[in-house]
C-alpha cells in the first residue's frame, strides 16, 4: 500500500485507508474540499495530505534523463569536491596526521575517551578492542584519572576552524554545545591567544616580511565567533537539535558543531531503552543532515567505558551497539604510559592508526617526545 | 489498487447506482471488492430493484480484476530469463566471491551484517567501484560514509601502472558511472527509489549504459528512528510502533520489487544490537529476517587487519560457511 510511505500522521493514513484510498493514483484527481467531506477532516488538513500526495508522485514524473535520481552526485564530482574541502587542524602534526588532514567537513566525527588507563603496550590491543566495542552510554567513573583532554580538544577545534583561509584555515564560526558543563571561557581564550602567536609566527616565517606580519584577529574576535549552548536535559538537546537547522541557515558560516558530551544526558535520564534508541538515532541522523548540507564538521565528544564484571559488561555492549553504528568516523583517546593517545577506530576512508599528543597549556601540541620534528617544521 | 469511483470514465457501467450499493456495504475500491463474501453480494443484489445493473457492475469489476494479475511464465522461460539477466556481479574481494560462488545475485537482496566497523562500507565500495566498470550504480548513504576517494583507490590498484592520463580518464569514467544520494529520513527514501523505478521504466526500453547495482548504507540507520519494540512501548505507542513495522516492510517489499523487476542487484547493510548472552544480532528484528534473499555476517579481526565473512541465510548455499579477507 503506496499510503503507508506517505509521510502524514496515523490518524489521517488510517482515514484514507478505510474510505479506501491506498494508492498515490487514486489521490491525483480528487480536489481538497470533496478529500474533507470524505475523510471528515478540515479542508486544510486535506489540502496537507494531497500536497505531500502530490510531493511524492511529482518525484516519480519529473525526472530528467540524464542522471538517476535527482540531487544525486557522481562519484567523480564527489572526488572533486572532497579534494578542494578544507579540514580543521587539531594543532597536533601527528594527529592531523593519522586524520587525513584534520578534521572533515560534512562528517559526523565522534571522540571517545576511555578512561582506562592502558599501561603495558602489549595488552593495549586488546583492551581497545574491548573498550571500543563496548563503547557504551552508562556513566562509569574511575577515579583519579587526569583528564584525557577531550574537552581541551573540543575548544582547540572550535578555535581553530576559526583559522582564515590565508592561513590555511576555514575562517568559519563554531557551535560549542555543552552537556556536562566542562566548557572554559579563560581556558579558550589562552587557546585561541596561543593560535593567534602561532599563526604571526608562520607570517613572520612564511613572508619576512615585518610589515605584514601583525596579525588583525584578536582573542576577543575569536571567542565572540563561539556559540555556545548550554543544555542541561535531553529534552533541551532534542529541542536544540532541532533548532539548530534554522540556526544554521541564518548563520552560514559556521563550519563546526562540537557536542561534549553528547549522551551525558542519555545515560541517567531514560528508563525505556528501546525509546532512548530511537530518539539517539533520531538526533544522529539529523546531525548527519546538518553536516552535508552545510558542509560543516560534527564532532561528537563520547564517553567510552567499559564494565570488568560479566554480566553488566553484556549489559554495555548491547546499550553501546546501535549508538556505535551512527558516526562516521570515531577516534579513541586512550592514555598510554605517560603520553595520551589517539586512535582512528571507525573510518570509510582511513586506515587505523594511533599517534600520541599532548595537552600543553597552549593547547592540544604534538607530543613531547616528538616535539623537535614539529619545530623543524 | 483502484477506487471504483475513478474506475467510471473507464468502464461507463459503473455508475452512481452501482456505487452507491457497494458503498452501502463498505466498498470504497476494487480491493475492497477482493475481501468482500462475493456470494453475499451477489445475493444482496437479487433483492435490490435495478438487480441487472448491479450484476452487470460486478461482473465488471471481477474482469478488472482477472486482468490485474502478472502473466504468468513458464519454468523454461524463467530460466531464460535468469539467464539472459539475472546475472552475477563480483564483488571483487576474493574470499567473498569464492564463498558466495561469484558474487552477489541480481534480482536479490544480499545483506551484510555487522558490528560497527567490521568493513560493512568498505565491502560496498569495493563492489561499486568494480561493477560501475561497466554498469551504473546507485549508492544511497545515511551516514556521510561515502567516501570517493577511497573508491578511486580501489580502482587504481587493478589498472596497470600506465600514463597518467589514462588512469584519469578510467577513473573518471567508471567514477561518473557512481551516483551518491544522501538520504537522512526512510520517507526521502521511498522518494528516491519511487524516482529510480521511473527511471528504470524508461531504461528498459533503451540501450546503453543500465543500471545494475543499488547499495543502501544503511537500512537499519534509517528505520531504527520508527521502530519501537513491541517489549517495552506501551498502548499509547502501539499506534506509533505499527507506522514503523509497515514502512520496514514496505521499504523491504519495493526493493524486492524494484530487485526483481529491473534486474537489479540489491546490497543493503544492517547494524547489530546486542542478543541474549552478549552476542550480538542483526538488527531490525524477525519482521525482517525475511526479507534479505541472503544475509552475510562480517566481522573484524583487529590483531592481524583482516575480515571474517559468514552465511546466515543464502538460497543457494549452505548457511555457515564462512571465509576471509583481506581489504
Amino acid at each position: 500500500m503506496e499510503i503507508w510511505r506517505l509521510p502524514i500522521s496515523a490518524s489521517q493514513r488510517g482515514k484514507l485507508i478505510s474510505s479506501g484510498y491506498t494508492s498515490l493514483s487514486s489521490l491525483s484527481s480528487i480536489s481538497s474540499s470533496d478529500l474533507a467531506r470524505e475523510l471528515k477532516v478540515s479542508e486544510s488538513e486535506a489540502m496537507n495530505i494531497l500536497k505531500v500526495a502530490s510531493h511524492s508522485r511529482g518525484s516519480e514524473t519529473s525526472n530528467a534523463s540524464c542522471s538517476i535520481v535527482e540531487g544525486a552526485q557522481s562519484a567523480w564530482d564527489m572526488l572533486h569536491d572532497e579534494e578542494s574541502l578544507m579540514h580543521i587542524t587539531t594543532s597536533s602534526a601527528d594527529l592531523d596526521n593519522i586524520l587525513g588532514g584534520g578534521i572533515h567537513c560534512k562528517e559526523v566525527t565522534e571522540i571517545g575517551w576511555s578512561s582506562l588507563s592502558l599501561i603495558v603496550n602489549s595488552v593495549l590491543k586488546y583492551k581497545l578492542t574491548t573498550a571500543f566495542s563496548s563503547e557504551s552510554i552508562i556513566f562509569m567513573l574511575i577515579g583519579g584519572v587526569p583528564g584525557i583532554g577531550k574537552t581541551q580538544l573540543g575548544i582547540q577545534i572550535a578555535v581553530n576552524v576559526q583559522i582564515p583561509n590565508d592561513f590555511g584555515g576555514l575562517g568559519g564560526k563554531a557551535i560549542y554545545i555543552d552537556t556536562e558543563g566542562s566548557f572554559m571561557v579563560e581556558r579558550a581564550f589562552q587557546i585561541a591567544e596561543a593560535c593567534i602567536e602561532d599563526m604571526s609566527e608562520y607570517n613572520r616565517f612564511l613572508r619576512k616580511d615585518f610589515q605584514e606580519c601583525k596579525i588583525k584577529m584578536l582573542p576577543q574576535d575569536i571567542l565572540e565567533n563561539i556559540f555556545y549552548f548550554r543544555i542541561c536535559s535531553y529534552t533541551e538537546q532534542i529541542a536544540l537539535i532541532n533548532y539548530l537547522d534554522k540556526f544554521l541557515s541564518e548563520h552560514k558560516d559556521v563550519k563546526v558543531i562540537v557536542v561534549d558530551s553528547v549522551t551525558f544526558h542519555f545515560r541517567q535520564d531514560f528508563d525505556d531503552m528501546a525509546l532512548r534508541t530511537r530518539v539517539l538515532s533520531g538526533m544522529a541522523l539529523k546531525l548527519m543532515n546538518l553536516a552535508k548540507r552545510f558542509s560543516l564538521a560534527v564532532v561528537l565528544l563520547n564517553q567510552v567505558t567499559t564494565k570488568h564484571t560479566e554480566a553488566s559488561f553484556q549489559l554495555a555492549l548491547a546499550l553501546g551497539d546501535s549508538w556505535s553504528h551512527t558516526c562516521t568516523n570515531r577516534i579513541v583517546l586512550y592514555w598510554n604510559g605517560n603520553e595520551r593517545y589517539a586512535y582512528i577506530d571507525k573510518s570509510p576512508s582511513l586506515r587505523s592508526a594511533s599517534a600520541a599528543y599532548s595537552v600543553t597549556a597552549r593547547g592540544i601540541r604534538n607530543s613531547s617526545s616528538s616535539c623537535k620534528r614539529i619545530k623543524m617544521m | 489498487m483502484a477506487r471504483l469511483a475513478n474506475l467510471e470514465t473507464e468502464y461507463p457501467v459503473l455508475d452512481s447506482t452501482v456505487r452507491n450499493f457497494c458503498a452501502s456495504h463498505g466498498i470504497f475500491s476494487v480491493e475492497d471488492f477482493l475481501i468482500h463474501d462475493l456470494y453475499m453480494l451477489a445475493a444482496f443484489a437479487e433483492q435490490n430493484d435495478s438487480s441487472e445493473r448491479l450484476k452487470e457492475g460486478i461482473a465488471q469489476v471481477l474482469s478488472i480484476i482477472d486482468d490485474m494479475h502478472q502473466p504468468w511464465l513458464n519454468g523454461m522461460e524463467l530460466l531464460e530469463d535468469a539467464k539472459r539477466n539475472k546475472h552475477v556481479f563480483p564483488t571483487g574481494i576474493q574470499g567473498i566471491d569464492l564463498l558466495l560462488g561469484d558474487g552477489i545475485h541480481v534480482g536479490q537482496l544480499t545483506e551484510l551484517v555487522g558490528p560497527s566497523s567490521s568493513g560493512k562500507t568498505q565491502v560496498c565500495l569495493r563492489t561499486a567501484s568494480n561493477v560501475a566498470r561497466n554498469h551504473m550504480v546507485l549508492y544511497l548513504d545515511t551516514g556521510n560514509s561515502f567516501s570517493p576517494q577511497r573508491i578511486a583507490y580501489f580502482l587504481g590498484k587493478t589498472i596497470s601502472p600506465s600514463s597518467a592520463q589514462a588512469k584519469n580518464q578510467f577513473l573518471q569514467k567508471v567514477m561518473s558511472n557512481i551516483s551518491c544520494h544522501s538520504v537522512f529520513d526512510i520517507f526521502a527514501m521511498f522518494d528516491v527509489l519511487h524516482q529510480l523505478e521511473s527511471y528504470l521504466r524508461c531504461q528498459d526500453g533503451r540501450g546503453g549504459c543500465q543500471m545494475r547495482l543499488l547499495i543502501v548504507d544503511s537500512i537499519s540507520s534509517l528505520i531504527s528512528p520508527v521502530l519501537g519494540s513491541s517489549s517495552t512501548l506501551g498502548v499509547i505507542n502501539s499506534k506509533l510502533m505499527d507506522t514503523g513495522r509497515a514502512l520496514m516492510t514496505s521499504a523491504g517489499y519495493l526493493l524486492k520489487k524494484l530487485a526483481h523487476q529491473h534486474n537489479l542487484a540489491v546490497l543493503i547493510i544492517n547494524h547489530t544490537v546486542g542478543g541474549e548472552g552478549g552476542s550480538s544480532k542483526p538488527a531490525l528484528g524477525d519482521s525482517w529476517k525475511c526479507i534479505p534473499h541472503s544475509r552475510l555476517f562480517l566481522s573484524c579481526d583487529r590483531g592481524s587487519n583482516t575480515y571474517n565473512v559468514s552465511i546466515l541465510r543464502h538460497p543457494s548455499m549452505a548457511s555457515g560457511k564462512a571465509a576471509r579477507f583481506v581489504i
